[in-house]
C-alpha cells in the first residue's frame, strides 16, 4: 500500500468535502488513487436548474467534474505545487434524471512536467450510457505558499483581523 | 401543460416586458444556490456573483470554485438566451468549454454574454467573466444549447 496516498487520502477528503463549495454541495469521495479518484453526488433539491422537470443544473455536473478531474491531478503530486485548471470541456450527452444520485469519475491520462490531461465523466444508472464527459488540463505550479507555516500565518492572520484579511488577500 | 411550466413561461413574460432577468434567476433554485444576479446595463444584461463561503473552492488561498465559476457562466448563458430571445422552455446545454485565464479571487465576479449565432434549433453563446476590470477577464467560456 502506497504510504503517501494512506495519510493523503483523507486529507483530500476533508478539503475537498468539508470546506466551501463542495460541503454547499455534499457530494463523497467514495475512491482516492494515484491519478484516480470516484464521487458520488446525492440529488439535491436546491440546485434544480429546470424547474419543470426537476433537472439539476449543468453547472452543478461542472462543478462536480472539476472537482473530481482537480482530485485527480492533485493526486499525481510529488511535491508542494498547486493544480489551477487551465481548461475544461463538457459534453452533456442527456440530462440527468430527477431524484437520482449522479456518479462521478475522473482519470489522469497523461502527466507531463508542467500539464496534466484529465478526464471524467458522470452518470447514473450505466457508466457506458454516461451524462456527461468530460476533458480538462490543469498546470503544476510550484509554490511555497501553500507549505504549513504560510497556511497557519494566513489562518492567524484571519483569525484576528476576520473579513478584513479576506480583503487584503483577495486584493493582493 | 403542467403547472410549472406555466409557472415558468408566465414568469418570463413578466420578466421581459419590466425589463427584469433577475425575475428569470429567481425561477431557477440553482441561481440563489450560488447567489447569481443579474440587471440591465445599458442595451446589455450584467450578471454577477457575490462573494460567499459556500462558493470557495481553495479555502487557503482563498480562491472561488472553478466549478462555481464555470456554473455562474453556464447559468448566464441559459438566461441570456430566456431573457433576450423568443425562447419559451429552458434550452438544453450541448457541450461547454471552459478557458481559465486567472485566479477567481474571493471576491465579486462579472460576467457578459454574446449570442453569437441563434439558429432554428441550435444557439451558440459566448460568456466572459471578469472582476477588477473587463480589460482582464477570469474566465471565458463559449457553449451550445438546444431550443425547441
Amino acid at each position: 500500500m502506497d504510504l503517501r496516498l494512506a495519510i493523503f487520502k483523507p486529507m483530500l477528503k476533508i478539503a475537498m468535502e468539508r470546506t466551501g463549495h463542495g460541503a454547499a454541495l455534499g457530494f463523497q469521495l467514495t475512491k482516492v488513487g494515484r491519478g484516480e479518484v470516484e464521487m458520488t453526488f446525492p440529488y439535491k433539491e436546491e440546485v434544480i436548474g429546470n424547474p419543470v422537470t426537476g433537472v439539476v443544473h449543468g453547472g452543478v455536473i461542472v462543478s462536480l467534474l472539476d472537482t473530481c478531474c482537480g482530485s485527480a491531478a492533485i493526486t499525481t503530486l510529488t511535491s508542494a505545487a498547486v493544480t489551477p485548471t487551465m481548461d475544461l470541456r463538457l459534453d452533456y450527452m442527456h440530462p440527468a434524471e430527477p431524484h437520482k444520485p449522479i456518479y462521478v469519475a475522473a482519470k489522469v491520462y497523461r502527466n507531463t512536467s508542467n500539464v496534466m490531461f484529465c478526464r471524467g465523466s458522470a452518470w447514473q444508472d450505466d457508466p457506458e450510457n454516461p451524462i456527461a464527459h468530460c476533458v480538462a488540463t490543469f498546470m503544476k505550479v510550484e509554490t511555497p505558499s501553500i507549505s504549513l507555516t504560510n497556511i497557519i500565518r494566513r489562518r492567524f492572520n484571519r483569525l484576528i483581523k476576520g473579513d478584513k484579511a479576506f480583503e487584503q488577500e483577495a486584493n493582493k | 401543460m403542467s403547472d410549472a411550466l406555466k409557472i415558468l413561461q408566465e414568469g418570463l413574460v413578466k420578466a421581459r416586458t419590466e425589463s427584469s432577468p433577475q425575475q428569470i434567476l429567481d425561477l431557477i433554485p440553482y441561481s440563489s444556490f450560488i447567489g447569481a444576479e443579474a440587471k440591465i446595463e445599458g442595451t446589455e444584461v450584467l450578471y454577477w456573483l457575490d462573494r460567499r463561503p459556500s462558493n470557495i473552492g481553495n479555502p487557503s488561498l482563498p480562491a472561488i470554485h472553478g466549478g462555481v465559476i464555470g456554473g455562474f457562466l453556464e447559468l448566464s448563458a441559459a438566461i441570456e438566451i430566456l431573457y433576450t430571445l423568443d425562447v419559451n422552455e429552458v434550452p438544453k446545454v450541448v457541450d461547454f468549454s471552459l478557458d481559465y485565464l486567472r485566479p477567481g479571487r474571493f471576491k465579486t465576479i462579472y460576467a457578459n454574454c454574446i449570442v453569437l449565432r441563434q439558429g432554428r434549433k441550435l444557439v451558440n453563446v459566448s460568456v466572459t467573466a471578469w472582476q477588477d476590470s473587463s480589460d482582464t477577464p477570469i474566465a471565458t467560456a463559449r457553449c451550445h444549447f438546444l431550443i425547441t
